[in-house]
């Protein structure tokens, strides 16, 4: 047995370069200068904050800083110079993404005659001197890419100004939701790039950060967000106003979740169930309705010693409304039949939610007359079955199509972040490798995933990409060569990337691969200056440039595999489970 | 999404209709004393055709020419389609000719292969996640492979450390052979152990002959031989599962062959008939 140090939080600063008279200087710069070190717990003073959670970071004039559509954990102070918001979007290619484009029939079907006999070999040019943007710096986190033409991106853009002084890119990386701008440097800029538990830290102790980035949330997506919800639907807007000026933000667990993922797959199902933030708890008082804006929860009711998933829950889904409204609806009798939560609400990994309290539902959604609540009667659940738990009832609180292992293994290996999980049905699955052997035939002749991975009961889950509700592959590529397709399916355009293993370290299922690469001529490619092999990210792609869809689900002739989108409340799992 | 249970309903009421379709159109033929084999026997080779293209799509992945899975409800529907068409084309009666004994002989072979390889597709898979660990069929000679060395490593130090032969001579009488290929392939199919329980069984006689130490190594060789076991099962299953189509396919390509024979015989002596 051996003694280590207790891991501290700062053991892994975000910059080990970063000095005590950079952050005195920081320090000396408004907003931070009027920030009260006092308020900030001995555990994590200020001081330790700009130390270890920042970054100093210089961009040349072009300098490509966010891309609108990428996934990003930190947000950036400009210290000195300016940036430029374009705010009509950039195309693709000066992203460094695939122009999204499908093979013809005639393209389709020369993959009869074209596919190469080596593995890995790309046809693409690995140039990008005609998308208008250029690579400078080294392979690995260094290589920027900036714009050629600055004048001309301004000219034929809708761009504005952010100056020193100006925050920007923090609702993304607090709410862990897509960049919605490109931000570029305008001549040489300084930044301070903070990452999000500092960015967390500072907002929950300085009042004044606080309220800027609540106000920016609340202004720019917090509406939205609440009329998306049907219990909103039917408000006006200044009283979806007055509820949004209402509703608490909070995150819960760890936004780099990917990272503990391994550590924690080790582990009994009850230590990984006890190590997720509780969100809300069984048996406590209904406050308020939680809506989840992003990451993933799970809904789980205590039996014999353990926690019983019950279901999970998503962007977009909510908890505590039938509670609410089932004492809303009993409300005269003195509190007597009140029901408390009835399930715990635990984050899975991360969750960030929203919480709109109790007496803002009774008063804008429910009204105050139960005989004619205001929310249209269909829009209301049915009273809470308040029972004690039992097998029998348990079981049926449990999603009835969905086999309660299935279920647990889902959430635990936080699968249900997939939005095209590839399940095989190992009872249908005759071992044909049809589906194999049709992915190679879409990509080059090289298979794209590995029929192989976890299984519950007769079904698995394929090692192939799931293009995940929150891709954290997609953070930290320093050119944008992974991204999200318009249609939902993360990409990686080959053209743009530079091999430096960022999102196959992210992947916290191992789909994606790093392969050596080679010309046409089956030779591999090899870096002019070190001679080692190039290597390029492969992953399930989904079949994009195919026609007629994924080409494994489509060759397996006995409906055993299935792309299955987890956010949709399991139903297409359970209506294929259920076929 | 349909479910299996629609899918099959409507498919088979499909295949009852078009089979009484048949009946009738066999009976109009023959009550306005036309010729009804032209027509069947035209229908049943394009049928087969058709359900021969099954194979060319499924190594075409990528053509958008509906999925595999819909290919292949036609094929299974569409196959006992055949039968009746068959049926009809025959009179009902058994072919006399070289050639049209042959063909029936192959066209026999060819259906009733189909009808067990659907058999053996509905019912092995669920099979394969009953037993050991399942494993690639292609790795598992390598996995085989590994198991002998084990064994070998363990007999090995059988002989140097126990100094005895009782292990060493079962090896060489039994073990070899048993770890050197898949085995028992029918009684797997079978879902027998028999052959298992008694080779073990054969094995824990000798362990009256053995000190301590030989009885811990005869212990994990006996997990050896059960490990070697559930992968003959899986080997046996799986090759179950893609065996059976190397009697479908080539056959079907015979039937094909021996049918355009056929017609062109037919067509030769047409005025004869």
């Amino acid at each position: 047995m051996r003694a280590i140090p207790r891991p501290q939080r700062w053991d892994s600063p975000f910059d080990p370069n970063m000095t005590d008279a950079d952050v005195n200087r920081i320090l000396s710069i408004l907003p931070f200068s009027e920030m009260n070190p006092d308020d900030f717990p001995p555990s994590t003073p200020l001081h330790g904050i700009l130390h270890n959670d920042t970054r100093i970071r210089r961009y040349q004039s072009g300098d490509i800083i966010v891309r609108e559509g990428d996934y990003g954990d930190s947000a950036f102070f400009i210290i000195s110079g300016a940036v430029r918001v374009v705010l009509d979007g950039l195309p693709a290619s000066m992203l460094g993404r695939l122009e999204p484009k499908r093979k013809t029939f005639l393209q389709v079907l020369a993959q009869l005659w074209r596919n190469p006999k080596e593995p890995e070999v790309r046809h693409t040019s690995r140039d990008v001197d005609d998308s208008g943007v250029q690579a400078r710096g080294d392979a690995g986190s260094a290589t920027r890419i900036f714009l050629q033409n600055v004048p001309g991106v301004l000219d034929a853009h809708n761009t504005v100004q952010l100056e020193t002084g100006a925050f920007f890119g923090e609702i993304a990386a607090l709410g862990r939701v897509e960049r919605t701008a490109t931000i570029f440097a305008e001549g040489e800029v300084e930044l301070l790039e903070v990452r999000w538990q500092g960015l967390r830290d500072i907002r929950r102790r300085n009042r004044t950060l606080k309220e800027h980035i609540d106000a920016l949330y609340r202004e720019r997506s917090l509406k939205t967000h609440l009329l998306a919800t049907p219990m909103f639907q039917h408000l006006s807007e200044d009283e979806i106003t007055e509820i949004a000026n209402q509703t608490v933000f909070e995150t819960y667990g760890d936004f780099d979740w990917h990272t503990s993922y391994q550590t924690l797959a080790g582990e009994s199902a009850a230590s990984r169930l006890a190590k997720e933030p509780i969100i809300t708890e069984e048996g406590h008082y209904p406050n308020g309705v939680i809506l989840i804006r992003s990451g993933f929860t799970r809904l789980s009711k205590q039996f014999g010693h353990g926690h019983r998933t019950k279901s999970y829950l998503g962007k977009g889904q909510h908890y505590g409304f039938d509670e609410i409204v089932h004492n809303w609806r009993r409300g005269n009798d003195g509190g007597n039949s009140a029901v408390p939560f009835q399930y715990s609400l635990r984050a899975v990994g991360y969750a960030d939610v929203l919480i709109v309290p109790t007496p803002i539902i009774e008063k804008f959604v429910l009204g105050p007359d139960p005989e004619n609540p205001r929310l249209p009667k269909e829009l209301l659940p049915p009273p809470v079955a308040v029972d004690e738990a039992t097998e029998e009832n348990v079981q049926e609180l449990t999603h009835p199509e969905v086999d309660e292992d299935m279920l647990e293994l889902l959430v635990e290996n936080r699968f249900i972040n997939g939005t095209a999980t590839m399940m095989i049905n190992l009872d249908r699955c005759t071992r044909c490798d049809d589906c194999v052997r049709a992915c190679a035939a879409a990509h080059d002749n090289n298979p794209r995933f590995i029929r192989h991975g976890p299984k519950v009961g007769n079904y698995m889950v394929a090692n192939a990409c799931m293009h995940c509700a929150d891709p954290v592959c997609m953070i930290g590529c320093p050119t944008g060569a992974i991204h999200r397709e318009v249609t939902g399916q993360v990409v990686i355009n080959d053209a743009t990337c530079i091999g430096c293993s960022t999102c196959a370290n992210s992947c916290p299922y191992h789909n994606i691969r790093m392969v050596e690469v080679r010309g046409e001529d089956g030779d591999l490619i090899l870096d002019q200056n070190t001679n080692a092999p190039i290597l390029t990210a492969t992953k399930c792609d989904l079949c994009i440039d195919q026609l007629g869809g994924p080409a494994c689900q489509r060759a397996c002739p006995h409906d055993a595999l299935r792309r299955i989108d987890m956010q949709d409340g399991m139903k297409s799992l359970s209506d294929w489970i259920n076929r | 999404m349909i479910t299996f249970a629609s899918r099959r309903r409507r498919n088979i009421a499909i295949l009852v209709l078009l089979s009484v379709l048949s009946g009738i159109v066999y009976t109009i033929y023959t009550l306005s004393l036309r010729h009804p084999n032209f027509i069947s026997g035209w229908t049943l080779f394009l049928i087969m055709l058709l359900l021969a293209l099954y194979n060319v799509r499924k190594k075409l992945p990528f053509i958008p020419l509906a999925s595999s899975s819909s290919w292949l409800q036609f094929h299974i529907y569409a196959g006992f389609f055949t039968s009746v068409l068959f049926l009809l084309h025959i009179r009902f009666r058994v072919p006399n000719g070289t050639l049209e004994v042959i063909l029936s002989i192959l066209y026999l072979i060819v259906f009733s292969s189909g009808v067990v390889g659907i058999l053996i597709s509905r019912s092995v898979p669920a099979r394969l996640t009953t037993r050991g660990e399942e494993v690639v069929f292609e790795r598992i000679p390598t996995f085989q492979r590994h198991l002998r060395d084990e064994l070998d490593q363990l007999v090995s130090h059988a002989l140097s450390e126990a100094k005895s032969a009782a292990i060493a001579d079962f090896y060489a009488n039994r073990l070899l052979l048993f770890f050197a290929a898949p085995r028992n392939f029918w009684w797997h199919i079978a879902q027998s152990n028999r052959p298992c329980y008694a080779l073990i069984n054969e094995f824990r006689a000798l362990n009256r002959y053995m000190n301590p130490d030989e009885q811990e190594l005869a212990s994990e060789i006996a997990t050896l031989i059960t490990t070697k076991d559930d992968l003959d099962y899986q080997h046996a299953h799986q090759a179950l599962l893609k065996y059976w189509l190397f009697i479908h396919i080539p056959l079907t390509y015979s039937l094909l062959l021996f049918s355009l024979v056929h017609g062109v015989a037919v067509y030769a002596f047409i005025g004869k008939i």
